[in-house]
């Protein structure tokens, strides 16, 4: 019975909005303003997009579990929901500068444009992330998809820069950069040998 | 188990990192001795709005007030006050330094 509602699609979309219900809260309560929303949003994309990298090079060195395949039967979940998160960081943040020459006024500053020019990698990642694609773009959907790495570096320096400090961003970032490393420089397990 | 020592190195590095305390941001230190002499966090908005700033938020951060707002000249900016003097340290965009005061 555990099973059966753990498995269902639904379950998943509600743990994966679990953390916008959480954060958004407060703000409808007035206890937070627009400002206060920027941060938890934006780790929460980047958090999501971390799981949803980290799911391949952790298959290649710790070869087929039951609970990675059950993520990565997922990872397309977690990818959209990295989008949609990005989305309501987005949304706050246009509302928090409240006009377009504000918003202009910054938009070079290199914690800045990191932020839009990751944003426009993650549409046609989500937009993509459906059956009906995958079919239709055959092998382009893997590379198009590949797209999430450049993205990454975005996201990183968005963070890093906007943050003036470093560690936050690096909590994050160093356990992906180590498995994506891991997954090149060690030698490959056959994935398919019993677990 | 050579397969785990990428694993443990990001545990490791996980838990080094998340113990560097995020309170300050490193911007800007005051070094304006104990609280009770500090002016008030209402008393440097009241100072700045009658200066013509719009105070959306401010905080302590490295012994120092940051308020973010909008200047009288209209920047959207964070800026670093001194909590004693009130006086003006740092304003930045985003990371951009607009001004920062020497010696800080």
């Amino acid at each position: 019975m555990l099973r059966i509602i753990l498995n269902k699609k639904l379950t998943f979309w509600t743990l994966l909005c679990l953390p916008a219900l959480l954060m958004l809260r407060p703000y409808f309560f007035g206890d937070l303003i627009a400002m206060d929303m920027l941060h938890p949003t934006g780790e929460w994309s980047a958090r999501f997009m971390i799981a949803a990298m980290v799911l391949s090079p952790l298959l290649s060195l710790l070869g087929a579990r039951p609970w990675l395949s059950w993520l990565i039967q997922r990872r397309r979940a977690l990818g959209v929901a990295a989008f949609a998160y990005a989305t309501l960081h987005l949304v706050f943040y246009i509302i928090d500068m409240g006009n377009l020459d504000d918003i202009l006024a910054e938009f070079l500053a290199l914690g800045i444009w990191t932020g839009w020019a990751a944003m426009l990698l993650f549409v046609p990642l989500a937009v993509t992330s459906n059956d009906a694609s995958m079919r239709a773009l055959k092998a382009g959907w893997k590379r198009l998809q590949r797209l999430v790495y450049p993205a990454a570096v975005l996201v990183l320096v968005h963070w890093i820069f906007i943050h003036n400090n470093i560690g936050p961003a690096l909590v994050h970032f160093i356990p992906l950069m180590l498995l994506v490393a891991a997954r090149y420089f060690l030698p490959r397990r056959h994935i398919f040998k019993g677990a | 188990m050579r397969l785990f020592t990428p694993l443990s190195l990001a545990a490791v590095a996980a838990i080094g990192f998340a113990s560097v305390p995020v309170s300050a941001t490193g911007v800007i230190t005051c070094k304006a001795g104990p609280a009770s002499g500090w002016k008030s966090e209402k008393a440097l908005s009241d100072k700045l709005t009658k200066e013509g700033w719009t105070v959306r938020k401010s905080k302590v951060d490295g012994g120092c007030y940051e308020v973010y707002g909008t200047t009288p000249e209209g920047d959207r900016v964070e800026a670093y006050f001194h909590p004693v003097t009130l006086e003006k340290l740092y304003v930045g965009r985003r990371g951009e330094v607009l001004f920062r005061k020497k010696g800080y």
